[in-house]
């Protein structure tokens, strides 16, 4: 058999397309194991442990694909496209294909590069994304009152510009808050929406912030507050803060 | 000598009347757990052994919210019965006509938010219906119109993993509710809010923090990732004024190395203060007592389950007692006022990971989970019995508990936490308890005595909550769509009905103007537990639905 250099550089390509979708369920595997494959889920190999067995179905990749991405309305199956990056997600995908018996399943170029690392945050970056939504200290992290990245509760607006230093950010002003007066009690107030149909608005006097909605011109607002957001930052110390604001600073820009 | 045995009789005889009645619920169904001392035992009467039989329905309400299914408590006061869906839609009904007053809609959520789709149910007080979310909210509607009060984020369920599917309970002036995630990387806690405000009162975590008692029962940091999420609602004593709360088991649940002191005596508290019963200040959050009933849960058995409270006369002396069933049926008769372990006794059948129990509850002949073999253990995760609540009746003494006989493969695996993601490490499927032919029964217990009195057999599992009531019937529902009633003495079926679809849910008596109405929630639940049985069942098509389904006796009859 003649083997001219076209065939071979196609014959090559093939062998590494194939390599890279057998590193690719390799890859899927694992997150199959670890995120699928739990609890009273999908169980080993996708033999069901309680959600539906997923081996020898019959699913296109392309269901697949759309099921693990959407999720199923109205069942324990969520959507995956926000929890596994794209990476793991492609090769989840590719893995569970393979239990159906797809025999090269299109892992694409992010299956791949499953292997790969996500864009690199510098060390302080990625330590001040811990520190952001860090578990341990309760309603006093960043993310009881901020979501960045996907995670955290957006009771403030979007942070449009990180402060330059950890003194800018202790000096921070906070015009939008208000003083709100209800039921003859007054408490520093975020209104989210103030008209006919009542009033809308996070109630900030204490952790974490509470969403209150009073009946129409119920509440009283005056300009201003003493509220500050210096007194909300405590549970870090300066040099945490400043591993925050590179986080911030490399995920807003 | 008579006349002094009298008059030491008079305050015992006045004692033991209040304790019939402490837990007993009358017109009113006010509680997820009927009163906070969680009998699910009903007063009333007027249905009883002899006239059950004509039972008949008197309404039904369809909640249209077929998403899941229904496994909420109704809550019934001054004739208004309030009930929430899996999707959190909150109803509040003519409790005598099915008739809709208001209805209340949690906004649909994006679907990235993890966990199952179910909620268990809201409570009353202070003018205000409190629910908790799949999201982590916890709400408050006005209870007259049911108008949005306010709302709170307790945790980013994407974050934690974590989501409130049980029913919050009332305390004077806080609504107090925990929360799920325990077999997650997650540390689970207790919140408590102010009814009116909606303020923060106090969190108490179920794992202590660097520094506080009970965090050197825990290795390295993996206490911050060590589960323990209490997922269902406590009872509140308020003589006594303590919160009781049962809380989950540690995580990873199948696999101990990364938690465990090394060398630490396992005939002791470790990982505290999961698998325990605790007994909290409501008005502080600070603990009181602590009983652990499983040192080193191995097997995810979890004590997140009721808490009742009872008074009984044990071993001549009358106690104030709380009984307490985990997912083992391992059950505690313990005193409440000290956490002091009165009797021990367990209730499943088929049982191999322990070869019994002592009286001062110490587990003998354990058999653990070995990382990468695979262990044979009956009960199972799924529990001896599931999350649904047993019911107590003060006339026979008698606990009503839903007893399943299943068996798991345990694997355990060692895979690192990673935050909020499933930390289980160990896969578990069932299989049916060999050599039998049926796999649950409606056992009736005395915890004092801690003596079965009767067990009625059933072919498939028991899924749903038990309801007393003091004519006598003890009623429940199968996963085929049969409501049923027990006769509380004896155990004998006097009556059934065919809802339609499987039982999941719970049932409650309540009683406007006169008529006695028995109400009972319908719906089969095919996530986490209800799915890995049924799969046990393969010829088996219970049925999905949401239908409120009350029952009463004919107005003739009454």
């Amino acid at each position: 058999m003649k083997c001219s250099p076209m065939k071979f550089i196609v014959s090559m390509c093939a062998m590494a397309l194939a390599c890279s979708a057998q590193n690719a369920i390799q890859h899927g595997e694992q997150v199959f194991a670890k995120t699928c494959a739990t609890g009273y889920c999908h169980g080993v190999k996708g033999q069901s442990s309680g959600a539906p067995r997923l081996a020898g179905r019959g699913f296109t990749q392309a269901f697949i694909n759309f099921t693990v991405t959407r999720g199923v309305a109205g069942t324990g199956m969520p959507s995956f496209a926000t929890v596994l990056s794209k990476a793991d997600l492609a090769a989840v995908v590719a893995y569970v294909a393979a239990l159906n018996g797809i025999a090269n399943p299109d892992a694409g170029a992010e299956g791949a590069a499953a292997t790969s690392s996500e864009p690199a945050l510098s060390s302080e970056a990625v330590r001040g994304a811990q520190l952001f939504k860090e578990a341990v200290r309760g309603f006093g992290r960043c993310s009881t009152c901020h979501e960045v990245g996907g995670l955290g509760i957006p009771v403030a607006a979007p942070i449009a510009q990180v402060p330059a230093s950890v003194a800018a950010l202790k000096a921070l002003t906070t015009p939008n808050v208000k003083m709100g007066t209800l039921d003859g009690e007054s408490m520093p107030a975020l209104v989210l929406r103030d008209g006919r149909q009542g009033t809308l608005f996070y109630d900030l006097a204490s952790l974490p912030p509470v969403e209150r909605n009073a009946e129409p011109g119920s509440v009283k607002f005056a300009d201003g507050s003493a509220w500050r957001h210096s007194s909300v930052i405590g549970a870090y110390n300066d040099a945490e803060l400043d591993a925050i604001l590179a986080y911030l600073r490399a995920v807003t820009n | 000598m008579r006349f002094w045995l009298m008059l030491l009789g008079i305050p015992l005889t006045i004692c033991s009347a209040l304790a019939q009645d402490a837990g007993a619920t009358h017109d009113d169904w006010p509680h997820y757990g009927g009163t906070q001392f969680s009998w699910r035992y009903s007063a009333l009467d007027q249905i009883n052994t002899t006239n059950v039989k004509a039972l008949t329905p008197a309404w039904l309400f369809q909640t249209g919210d077929y998403a899941e299914n229904l496994q909420a408590t109704p809550i019934v006061q001054n004739g208004v019965m309030y009930l929430i869906t899996a999707r959190a839609h909150v109803f509040a009904l003519d409790a005598a006509t099915g008739r809709e007053m208001w209805n209340y809609k949690y906004p649909d959520l994006p679907r990235n938010i993890p966990g199952f789709v179910g909620n268990r149910g809201l409570a009353l007080g202070d003018g205000r219906v409190f629910f908790g979310t799949k999201d982590n909210y916890l709400v408050a509607l006005d209870q007259k119109t049911g108008r949005l009060a306010w709302r709170v984020n307790l945790d980013d369920a994407r974050q934690c993993g974590c989501n409130i599917t049980a029913a919050p309970l009332v305390v004077k002036d806080k609504v107090i509710v925990g929360g799920t995630g325990g077999d997650g990387a997650h540390r689970g806690y207790i919140t408590a809010l102010n009814t009116r405000s909606g303020r923060l009162a106090w969190r108490w975590y179920v794992i202590p923090g660097p520094g506080e008692k009970g965090h050197e029962t825990w290795k390295g940091d993996s206490w911050r990732f060590g589960g323990g999420a209490p997922w269902l609602t406590g009872s509140y004593d308020p003589t006594l004024n303590l919160l009781y709360w049962g809380t989950g088991n540690a995580a990873a649940d199948f696999y101990d190395e990364e938690r465990v002191p090394t060398g630490a005596d396992k005939s002791k508290d470790i990982n505290l203060y999961t698998a325990s019963v605790v007994a909290l200040d409501p008005d502080t959050g600070k603990l009181r007592w602590h009983h652990q009933e499983i040192h080193d849960d191995q097997w995810d058995w979890d004590s997140a389950y009721e808490v009742l409270l009872m008074d009984r006369e044990i071993r001549g002396r009358m106690r104030q007692v709380l009984v307490h069933l985990n997912k083992s049926g391992i059950t505690s008769v313990l005193d409440r006022t000290t956490g002091e372990l009165l009797g021990v006794f367990s209730v499943p059948e088929v049982q191999n990971w322990i070869s019994g129990v002592t009286e001062d509850g110490k587990l003998v002949g354990r058999v653990e989970p070995q990382l990468g073999k695979t262990t044979t253990v009956c009960p199972t995760a799924a529990g001896a019995k599931s999350w649904n609540s047993m019911a107590y009746s003060p006339r026979t003494g008698y606990l009503y508990v839903p007893v399943n006989e299943l068996c798991e493969d345990v694997t355990p695996n060692s895979e690192p936490a990673q935050e909020g993601q499933n930390y289980m490490n160990g896969s578990f499927p069932l299989k049916l308890a060999p050599g039998r032919t049926t796999y649950s029964h409606v056992d009736a217990w005395d915890p004092v005595t801690r003596k079965r009195a009767w067990s009625m057999p059933y072919k498939y599992v028991l899924l749903a909550s038990m309801l007393a009531t003091a004519g006598d019937l003890v009623f429940t529902g199968n996963p085929e769509g049969e409501f049923f009633a027990l006769d509380a003495k004896s155990g004998n079926k006097l009556w059934s009905y065919q809802t339609g679809a499987g039982h999941r849910g719970a049932s409650v008596s309540y009683a406007v103007n006169g008529r006695q109405y028995v109400a009972t929630t319908t719906g089969w639940h095919v996530s986490v537990v209800g799915g890995a049985v049924q799969n046990l069942f393969p010829d088996q098509d219970w049925r999905l639905g949401s239908t409120l389904v009350v029952f009463a006796l004919p107005e003739s009859l009454r």
